[in-house]
């Protein structure tokens, strides 16, 4: 399976992308997904395929500039042989989904998440 | 009846949907002689007045308001209550007094056929008492609590620290309002009995001086006399209309003025809440501007966070990194070593000299060393070193680094901290805000400025009546001489040509010298005995040994006197206090049985010395001491220690909203 170059979220992922920025939770919906992806990443999430359509918006580089992501998804992460990226986008639809019910109370309660985030860490 | 065996204690108080106490309160009074204190703690504007007025009204029927102004019974009932129907409004008083048991109790109620209440008419009143268990006559009711409670001393029992101030115009020489106070306290204290009997001596003289005068005018040598009293006596009856014309006119004029002084004074607290809202703006700017800032940078630092999310299983995974970049440097360096050593090896057999120092190496040595790079050159093909490996883990390590080096998290959490400090801060100065907007919406700084050019030209004219009242009094005065000799010109000299009314004039003066002798010495003695209950009290209680007691003057007004026995002229606010609380302690021994004494914001101006004596000293000049308190004049247990035995019971009044209140046991 090759990789891709523009990565996106399902229609339903982007609406929950868009309403992220939108809620001022982040200045850049670039942002959101970016943060969207470490997340699952940190929640050792194991995304399944998902077939539906995405809405392809950002280029590779302007998610991981210097590679930090794909460097993470490589050494963290079982991809199952699916392409980095593509595991990428899987983990975004999981991470902007987590991060759009979080803000559902109003703000995001990030020292939360990175608590939660450290113990999980903690568990093999 | 001794003192003790006539000694009143309060049981308990129930109330309902009395001012801001909706629905059913209620308060056990200590009935232990040990520990008869109870302390209410309330925050200003809360209802410790009004449970004072609760008592009032439950005893007396009425409530005070500012400035000893009664407040109209259709504004008692709880306004929430109101709203919601219920103008039901009860007062429950149980207490012993005599040996006996008594249940008082005041219900308020809206008379049938009024469906809405407007003014106190439309409210009828029961009262109903029961004693040992019977019920009490309608008509005796009032009677039998004024035995033991009588109405004209409640304001020494149950009094209101913001009002002791009044009684510093006992020492105003002259002052109406003085004058007003001195005619209750003698009230109190049964001058009237005597006063009133005089004032009857000289109803009757004067009926016969005036018969006196009549028969006067048919005798040709007093014809002359007669007229002149007639005269005299018109300009009298004048000068006394006029005298209670004043008198009105003054009182009515001082009430307006202590009205519009009210006035004011709410809107000298609405530029207090002014300026309050104005601070309120500034500081809600200011946070505002705070959470602004706050917020730009929480979301640069959001779009970071990512880092922090990864953080914690990058670093494990560094650490394993950094373990295998170890070994492969170790396998690294001795990858070298044999190659170094491969090296010497092949330079020494190719020159047959030793590569270091040039030392010629003999047949045997070059063979052993032939044999030694054999072996070395197949320990360098069985060593297996990845150098792209090693490559690769420093490249990760590095990625890794650039990660971990720029987490935000800390500075997000704090500033998460910050700003959910700061919104709880800005909604409460937006709910103060709004309160104060609300408040302040019907005032208007032009009627203020009305309302105080009225006071000043009230004061003037309050003045000018107070001069007038006085030329009149003294005019008065004189005329009464006036007639006074010409009573007795008229008289004959020989007690034989003296006629009925010469008679009656003669007994009636001396009865009135009678009278006015007693009033006198009845006075005197009263004041003395003021004087030395209210000095005894002030010595307890004062901080300062050089005062040797209390001096009482002509309208019960009390001066303190240093140890030469000479009156102090300049003495703090907090002295006035407690003269003013010795002067109640004189006057609620002179004028009753002994009693409780309910006290509302009594430490207002005193500093701790002070409140520590009047503390211990208090509980014992009454039956129960009954405190209604806010934090600001009672710190705790500081304070309460030096009473901590006497104390038997502890409330607290907690604010449920502005107009309903309630009172929890501490």
């Amino acid at each position: 399976m090759d990789d891709i170059t523009k990565l996106g979220l399902s229609e339903k992922g982007d609406m929950k992308l868009k309403r992220l920025q939108e809620e001022n939770h982040f200045l850049d919906m670039r942002d959101a997904f970016r943060v969207g992806i470490a997340l699952a990443i940190a929640f050792k999430v194991s995304p399944q395929e998902d077939n539906t359509k995405k809405v392809g918006r950002y280029n590779i580089s302007q998610i991981d500039e210097d590679k930090s992501i794909e460097t993470a998804i490589n050494l963290l992460c079982d991809t199952q042989g699916v392409p980095t990226y593509r595991w990428a986008e899987r983990l975004a639809e999981w991470g902007v989904a987590k991060l759009s019910e979080e803000s559902e109370s109003g703000q995001i309660n990030f020292a939360k998440l990175l608590e939660d985030v450290s113990s999980l860490a903690k568990e093999h | 009846m001794t003192r003790l065996d006539n000694r009143v204690k309060l049981k308990s108080l129930t109330i309902k949907n009395f001012m801001p106490y909706k629905g059913l309160s209620s308060i056990d009074f200590p009935m232990d002689d040990s520990r008869n204190t109870l302390i209410v703690f309330g925050d200003n504007m809360r209802g410790k007045t009004s449970l004072l007025n609760a008592i009032r009204w439950g005893f007396y029927g009425y409530a005070y308001g500012r400035h000893l102004r009664k407040i109209p019974l259709n504004l008692l009932p709880n306004s929430e209550a109101v709203k919601e129907g219920d103008w039901e409004m009860v007062a429950q008083i149980k207490f012993e007094a005599a040996g006996s048991q008594y249940d008082l109790r005041r219900v308020a109620r809206p008379k049938k056929h009024v469906a809405v209440i407007q003014k106190p008419e439309d409210i009828e009143v029961e009262l109903h008492l029961q004693k040992n268990g019977a019920a009490v006559a309608g008509n005796l009711i009032e009677e039998e609590i004024n035995q033991f409670s009588p109405e004209q001393v409640s304001r020494f029992f149950l009094f209101d620290g913001e009002l002791l101030q009044e009684y510093e115009e006992l020492l105003i020489e002259g002052s109406d309002h003085g004058k007003r106070i001195k005619d209750e306290i003698e009230k109190v204290l049964g001058v009237p009995t005597l006063t009133n009997g005089r004032e009857d001596i000289r109803n009757i003289l004067k009926l016969a001086q005036k018969q006196q005068a009549v028969e006067a005018s048919k005798t040709k040598e007093l014809e002359s006399i007669a007229e002149r009293y007639q005269e005299q006596e018109t300009k009298l009856e004048s000068l006394k209309v006029d005298l209670s014309s004043l008198t009105m006119s003054l009182r009515k004029t001082h009430d307006d003025r202590v009205t519009l002084d009210d006035e004011i004074e709410k809107y000298e607290t609405v530029f207090v809440k002014k300026a309050q809202l104005d601070s309120f703006r500034a500081r809600q700017k200011e946070i505002d501007s705070d959470i602004k800032a706050k917020t730009t940078e929480r979301k640069m630092l959001v779009g970071d966070i990512w880092k922090d999310f990864l953080a914690p299983r990058l670093s494990i995974k560094r650490d394993s990194l950094i373990g295998e970049q170890q070994e492969l440097n170790s396998l690294a360096n001795e990858n070298n070593k044999i190659k170094l050593l491969i090296e010497q090896a092949t330079l020494a057999n190719e020159s047959s000299a030793c590569p270091t120092c040039g030392t010629t190496i003999n047949e045997d040595k070059l063979n052993s060393n032939r044999a030694r790079l054999i072996e070395l050159k197949s320990k360098l093909n069985d060593f297996k070193f990845d150098e792209e490996r090693s490559f690769d883990v420093a490249v990760l390590i590095k990625t890794i680094n650039k990660v971990l080096e720029n987490k935000v998290g800390g500075r997000l959490v704090d500033l998460d901290s910050s700003l959910s400090s700061d919104e709880f801060n800005l909604s409460k100065i937006e709910n103060n805000i709004d309160n104060l907007e609300e408040e302040l919406k019907s005032y208007s700084l032009e009627q203020l400025q009305r309302d105080r050019q009225k006071r000043d030209s009230l004061f003037r004219s309050e003045t000018t009546l107070s001069n007038e009242l006085e030329q009149t009094s003294s005019l008065i005065d004189k005329t009464e001489v006036e007639i006074r000799a010409l009573s007795t010109q008229m008289q004959p000299k020989e007690t034989s040509r003296k006629t009925r009314a010469g008679q009656t004039i003669e007994l009636c003066q001396k009865i009135y010298a009678v009278f006015d002798s007693s009033v006198e010495r009845f006075r005197s003695n009263l004041k003395e005995s003021v004087e030395l209950n209210a000095s005894l009290a002030f010595k307890e209680m004062t901080t300062q040994e050089a005062y040797s007691g209390l001096k009482i003057n002509e309208n019960y007004g009390l001066t303190i006197l240093d140890q030469s026995n000479h009156e102090v002229q300049l003495r703090s606010a907090g002295a006035e206090q407690i003269v003013a609380l010795s002067l109640i302690a004189g006057l609620g021994q002179a004028g009753r049985a002994s009693g409780p004494v309910i006290m509302d914001t009594p430490f207002g101006r005193l500093d701790t010395k002070h409140r520590k004596n009047i503390l211990k000293y208090l509980p014992t000049s009454a039956t129960q001491l009954v405190m209604f308190v806010h934090d600001g004049e009672i710190r705790g247990s500081e304070d309460l220690d030096v009473i901590a035995s006497r104390i038997g019971a502890q409330y607290e009044i907690k604010e449920v909203t502005p107009s309903h209140s309630v009172i929890q046991k501490r």
